[in-house]
């Protein structure tokens, strides 16, 4: 996917060494890129303690999603009395068409792994593991060779850096579904258990694989650990948003003239993000967040690209990709599709996700083909709401996204459908009419 | 003696070992340390590690759950057992979320049954399955009637009547004239057609009655309470006021009943004539009874004429039951009306009905109007006295008749029916005496509130029939003028019938209740005993000292509401046509006024019993998500008024309605029978024969919405790792697993061989085995099985009455720990002394054999 230039004076945490050597070569043409040299230098000279306080104030939060901060995790796992830890590197990118973190894993191998050996050091976890789906054939080979070399060199392995450090790091391939990349489902994926997730808490910080405390941190995330350690906490910090410092990688698709990845710091407006990659002049709307992702209508692009500001407007980061949804499409048919998505990806375990996603479907596909129940409306917010309300995972949590962000800023396009049977896109055909697409 | 001290105790090593145990051991540390927690505004006390669902359930709260197996971590699958926690913006899961100390939880709060109630309907919205058998749940009474049809083929006839009884007391009575709308519904139709319902507990009564000449009693349903010193006068002594009597002095109170007439019966005596019904041999020997259980009748005495229900409650009566029915014949409302020789059908049929010759009648042209089965009573008996020609007259299709399975009878006896034709006048000499009836032909319309379409006049149609005499027999209402006279208090609606509650029965006064026709209007005998049994349960909690309002909801718990839906299809059946009751000629009946139909004799009796399918659910009773669905509202949609029809109503029928699962029924394993349509996914069977018994023949297969917790590619269980435990079906919440009947006297335990692993104790579903202090010395033989396998084997269906006795102990077990079960779904004050269907106590599905039940699966 292509590579869009990033905007000014912003430093590339996670693109920097992109194309700076051969992922598939040797260990030295990496080196020469930076690839180990902070942990060569830091891992001998800092304490586990000390790596921690400078991911803390650096305030690297996850990327997966959530934004949660990456150093309270790993003090957590640290501070666990436990005779084991563990650390896992969340590579499984479920969400369809995202390749952020495949871009990632496969351009700069070693920055993951050399992040996975920061946390595994600073937790004090002597095992970790990189789980990446198992199609992504690329990233698991430049992943697998990545860890090989390294542990050939010494920097992992049995008394790594022949410092007494021991840090086995397995890269290990998972199929299945979209919720496989839900935290306590991966967990339960490497334990060859059935990839159903458990309520948290408690957290994987406190008990995860084999009921050990465990680290699971989004390879991005993991990614931007070696660059912190070479550049310090306040160079991090001081990237983008005060709250969410740091870049990350976004994903440009739909509507745009420029498709494409780019690395921007966190805490910019997504008007701004999206006019990296030009958008078509009818934009409609923007699914911020992937298929449980949220829609944000034109007047609401103001909205900071952080965790925090889009959750509010019923957003997420997600997954990193950002659609842009042109005038022609109906929000409508689209929120269903991608719930009819989110409903067959489910793992079946909770009643409200197995069933209810369904059912959200069915109503969506009703108004879609304008055979609206009266009370249809009505019961896709309550149903919605209630499926929310008590989910056990963040694919249920966040797969009602679709439809109530829908309703919630497009109250009129979704009234034509639900009150009136007509859609205002005239995508809808078996609505009984189709009116023209206005402005 | 060895030569290894013992390790010197360090804390360390201490705490190494403690850390071992949390770790590695699934047991929990009794010496966990302790803390307190607020649960509804309670203070308990929990251990450390305890989730909060253990803490409730060690403290007598009831949170609702599907997926939870005591024996297994909290798997929070259901989302039933949410609890709100102070603090949390979402409730969490309580049988997965350790408590922590100081924590504030609330159980029961109008969010969470919101929630509870929207997974609920979720669930039922892909629940392709059904709680009572199609028959039983069109049966205005709900008559348990796969349990009489099985009694029916195990040659018990008594045992028959008695089940029939427990609903209603009258098997050969309504064996004769009930409309049958249970045969309509039957699945046994699917195959080739639907069981003789009604001619097989009309056998099996009859079997009774015969039992009862020869001085055997007639079986009782319940057992006789004691007697309580309470009065009920019950007025009318018609099939819903002896009903209510029945039940009413099984309750244990003294009923006396008042009839006008000379004779009880009512209806069944003056309305129904002789050859349908023999009043001496069937009507008395059936309300015989009444007189058995002590019941006093008073005759030639009516309401408002001799007495009133001031009278009544001054004569210290503690309920008076109005039941007198519906004796007005509707007016035609056409010109020439009073015309000499317009006469009542009914009373007409007063005299008629016992074979008198009705004066004047014989070698007369008669036109009877109307459909119901007064006309046809009419129409028939006219014939019978000899009318030189009987001209039935109807306004709509004959399909649409209520009395519509009984014309063809009525034409080959001689009569003529014409239909979609209504009167426009009466022709009259100049003497006012009758020449004939102007008919207009009528056309089918829009369908009406009944579903039957709407007859409208069809200009310039006019025809006239000549006749000496019209019948009148377009419907009947109460008569009401006895509320002008000490009735206080006691209504009449606008549509002319007595105001009286659907569920308490209830009039405006005090103590006073209406039952039967007085209160809906002319209807079936089965609908006016279903009424007089229900009132009198009614009754029954009022003179309990009961709040009347509660009693409204118990009430309508008490009766098993229409829930099912989608009709399995029956393909594989063996078809084996219906034994028709065979019938005299026609040209011998239409003279004679002996009972026209020749009863089965015991071979067929039997053999017809034996098609049906038993198409019930086997859990009913133990179905923990039919007691959710109840306590929370979500199956019974039939409860609101507006929705009172008599249409089929599903349990999939609710907000969510969608596409649904029908998954095929798996018998190929010979201990346990699987229905995955029942499944609700809640995985507690994979959970448990993995976790428990090891084997792990169940898991989730597929994803999304086609989840469903089965065997590897749905195969047999035969080709799994099955142990036949059985452990999965004690453990289900549903039927989707249920034991089949197993026989087993003895296990033979080599106790030389015995690790004491303990899995036995664990696995075994019925407890057999117990892990005691010394666990070495508490497993044995078992030449004599402490718990009746057989018993349990046998696999009796549940009954109406015991599933409602498991319900009730559920509910005031629930109400006992205070919680709120509103609106209302608490149960009925029923006779005491339900005895499951008479045979042992040990009916159900196996899923375990008493009371002590329902402690299993909550």
């Amino acid at each position: 996917m292509k590579l869009l230039a990033s905007p000014k004076g912003v430093p590339q945490i996670l693109t920097g060494r992109f194309g700076k050597y051969d992922a598939d070569g040797a260990l030295g043409d990496a080196e020469k890129a930076g690839a180990w040299s902070a942990w060569k230098t830091s891992a001998t000279s800092m304490s586990p303690g000390a790596v921690i306080r400078t991911i803390s104030e650096a305030g690297l939060r996850g990327r997966g999603g959530a934004g949660f901060p990456a150093a309270e995790k790993w003090r957590a796992a640290a501070a666990a009395d436990a005779d084991r830890r563990y650390v896992v590197a969340n590579g499984f990118e479920a969400d369809p068409g995202a390749m952020v973190d495949r871009t990632l894993m496969e351009n700069d191998p070693h920055a993951i792994v050399e992040g996975v050996a920061f946390a595994a050091f600073a937790t004090g976890a002597s095992h970790a593991y990189i789980a990446v789906r198992a199609n992504l054939a690329t990233a698991l080979r430049r992943l697998t060779a990545a860890v090989r070399l390294a542990e050939e060199a010494g920097y992992i392995g049995s008394d790594a850096l022949g410092a007494g450090i021991d840090i086995h790091i397995e890269v290990v391939a998972l199929q299945g579904g979209m919720v496989v990349g839900e935290e306590t489902v991966l967990l339960h994926a490497i334990e060859n258990k059935r990839a159903q997730p458990d309520q948290r808490p408690p957290y994987p910080s406190r008990r995860g694989l084999w009921d050990r405390p465990t680290v699971v941190n989004n390879v991005a995330t993991l990614a931007s650990v070696p660059w912190i350690m070479a550049n310090g906490a306040e160079a991090f910090a001081a990237v983008g948003d005060p709250k969410y410092p740091g870049t990350t990688l976004v994903q440009f698709a739909g509507a745009v003239k420029g498709a494409g990845i780019v690395e921007v710091p966190l805490g910019m407006s997504v008007r701004k993000l999206l006019d990296i990659a030009t958008p078509g002049t009818k934009l409609k709307a923007v699914l911020v967040g992937g298929p449980a992702g949220g829609f944000l209508p034109p007047a609401e692009l103001d909205t900071l690209y952080t965790p925090e500001a889009l959750v509010a407007k019923g957003a997420m980061c997600g997954s990193g990709t950002v659609l842009a949804v042109g005038a022609e499409t109906c929000l409508v048919e689209m929120a269903t599709t991608l719930e009819r998505f989110l409903s067959d990806e489910a793992c079946g375990k909770t009643i409200p996700c197995r069933i209810g996603l369904r059912r959200l479907y069915e109503i969506g596909a009703r108004a879609t083909t304008g055979l609206a129940a009266p009370d249809d409306a009505k019961n896709l917010v309550d149903l919605g709401n209630d499926v929310r309300a008590s989910a056990l995972c963040g694919l249920e949590y966040c797969a009602p996204n679709p439809f109530l962000t829908g309703m919630r800023f497009f109250a009129d396009e979704f009234d034509q459908h639900f009150s009136h049977g007509t859609c205002p896109a005239g995508v809808c055909e078996s609505v009984r009419v189709a009116q023209p697409v206005t402005a | 003696m060895t030569d290894t001290l013992p390790q010197p105790y360090t804390e360390a090593a201490d705490a190494a070992v403690e850390r071992l145990l949390e770790t590695q051991s699934p047991q929990r540390r009794l010496s966990a340390p302790t803390f307190t927690v607020e649960v509804d505004g309670k203070q308990f006390t929990g251990r450390e590690g305890q989730t909060i669902l253990e803490i409730c359930r060690d403290n007598g709260i009831d949170v609702p759950t599907l997926c939870y197996e005591p024996k297994l971590p909290g798997f929070g699958a259901c989302r039933m057992c949410v609890v709100d926690v102070d603090g949390e913006e979402n409730p969490p899961i309580s049988c997965s979320r350790a408590a922590e100390p100081g924590m504030v939880v609330q159980t029961q709060t109008p969010r969470l049954r919101e929630i509870r109630k929207t997974n609920l309907e979720l669930i039922f919205s892909d629940h392709n399955a059904y709680c009572l058998p199609p028959c039983q749940n069109k049966c205005p009474s709900h008559i348990d009637i796969p349990g009489f049809l099985k009694a029916n083929t195990e040659g018990n006839f008594a045992e028959s009547a008695r089940i029939f009884k427990r609903t209603i007391p009258f098997p050969s009575v309504l064996g004769r004239v009930c409309p049958a709308p249970c045969e309509e519904h039957c699945r046994r139709d699917e195959v080739e057609e639907a069981i003789a319902i009604r001619d097989s507990h009309r056998y099996a009564g009859d079997q009774v009655l015969k039992d009862q000449a020869n001085g055997i009693k007639a079986p009782v349903p319940f057992e006789v309470q004691p007697k309580t010193g309470k009065r009920v006068a019950v007025i009318g002594s018609g099939p819903a006021g002896m009903s209510a009597a029945y039940y009413l002095l099984i309750a244990g109170h003294d009923v006396t009943v008042y009839e006008r007439d000379p004779a009880p019966g009512g209806m069944l005596r003056y309305g129904i004539p002789q050859y349908r019904l023999p009043k001496v041999e069937i009507l008395e020997a059936e309300y015989q009874s009444v007189t058995d259980l002590g019941g006093q009748m008073v005759v030639n005495s009516e309401l408002g004429r001799d007495f009133t229900i001031d009278d009544l409650q001054n004569q210290g009566f503690d309920a008076v039951c109005v039941a007198i029915g519906c004796y007005e014949t509707n007016k035609l409302g056409v010109p020439g009306e009073d015309a000499d020789g317009v006469l009542d059908g009914l009373e007409y049929l007063r005299i008629a009905t016992l074979g008198l010759p009705y004066p004047g009648h014989e070698g007369k042209r008669v036109v009877v109007i109307g459909g119901g089965f007064t006309s046809m009573d009419c129409t028939r008996t006219s014939v019978r006295q000899g009318a030189k020609e009987v001209t039935l007259v109807y306004r709509r299709d004959m399909k649409d008749m209520p009395a519509a399975n009984e014309v063809h009878e009525a034409l080959e006896e001689g009569a003529r029916a014409i239909f979609q034709a209504a009167p426009t006048r009466v022709v009259a000499d100049k003497n006012n005496k009758v020449t004939g009836v102007e008919f207009q032909r009528m056309a089918m319309g829009a369908p009406d509130a009944s579903g039957r379409r709407r007859p409208e006049p069809v200009a310039g149609t006019e025809f006239i029939i000549d006749c000496d005499r019209v019948l009148l027999a377009i419907g009947q209402g109460p008569q009401l003028d006895w509320l002008s006279r000490g009735a206080d208090g006691v209504t009449a609606t606008k549509n002319r019938r007595l105001a009286a509650d659907a569920v308490t029965f209830g009039t405006g006064r005090r103590g006073v209740f209406g039952t039967g026709d007085v209160r809906v209007g002319a209807a079936t005998v089965v609908q006016a005993t279903a009424e007089g049994r229900r009132s009198a349960y009614a009754i029954d909690a009022y003179l309990k000292g009961l709040d009347l309002d509660e009693i409204k909801t118990r009430q309508t718990l008490a009766e098993p509401q229409p829930e099912f839906l989608n009709i399995v299809p029956y393909t594989g059946e063996l078809k084996e046509p219906r034994f028709r009751l065979k019938a005299m000629p026609a040209e011998v009946r239409n003279k004679s006024y002996i009972e026209y139909e020749i009863p089965y004799t015991q071979q067929e009796a039997m053999a017809e019993s034996k098609r049906c399918l038993q198409c019930t659910c086997e859990a009913i009773g133990y179905c923990d998500l039919r007691r959710q669905g109840i306590e929370y509202g979500t199956t019974l949609k039939t409860l609101e008024p507006e929705r009172t029809g008599f249409s089929f109503r599903s349990v999939n029928d609710n907000r969510f309605t969608g596409t649904n699962h029908d998954y095929i029924r798996d018998d190929s394993h010979a201990f346990i029978l699987r229905e995955p349509s029942r499944c609700i996914d809640c995985g507690r069977c994979a959970n448990v024969c993995k976790e428990v018994v090891g084997a792990a023949c169940y898991d989730f297969m597929r994803t999304g919405f086609d989840t469903l917790v089965t065997t590897p590619l749905d195969m047999s269980l035969n080709t799994t790792p099955c142990v036949s435990c059985g452990r999965c079906a004690e453990t289900c919440p549903t039927g989707a697993l249920m034991p089949k009947p197993r026989v087993l006297e003895k296990y033979e335990v080599d106790e030389s061989r015995c690790i004491l692993c303990g899995i036995c104790v664990d696995a075994c579903p019925y407890d057999a085995l117990r892990c005691g202090p010394d666990f070495e010395l508490s497993h044995e033989n078992r030449a004599d099985p402490q718990i009746d396998l057989l018993a349990i084997s046998a696999m009796e269906r549940d009954t109406e009455m015991t599933w409602i006795q498991h319900e009730r102990d559920w509910a005031s077990r629930a109400v006992s720990a205070g919680r709120q079960i509103n609106p209302g779904r608490m149960l009925p004050m029923l006779p005491a002394g339900v005895s499951g269907n008479g045979k042992n106590g040990q009916s159900g599905n196996g899923h375990s054999g008493n009371g002590s039940h329902a402690d299993h699966s909550h």
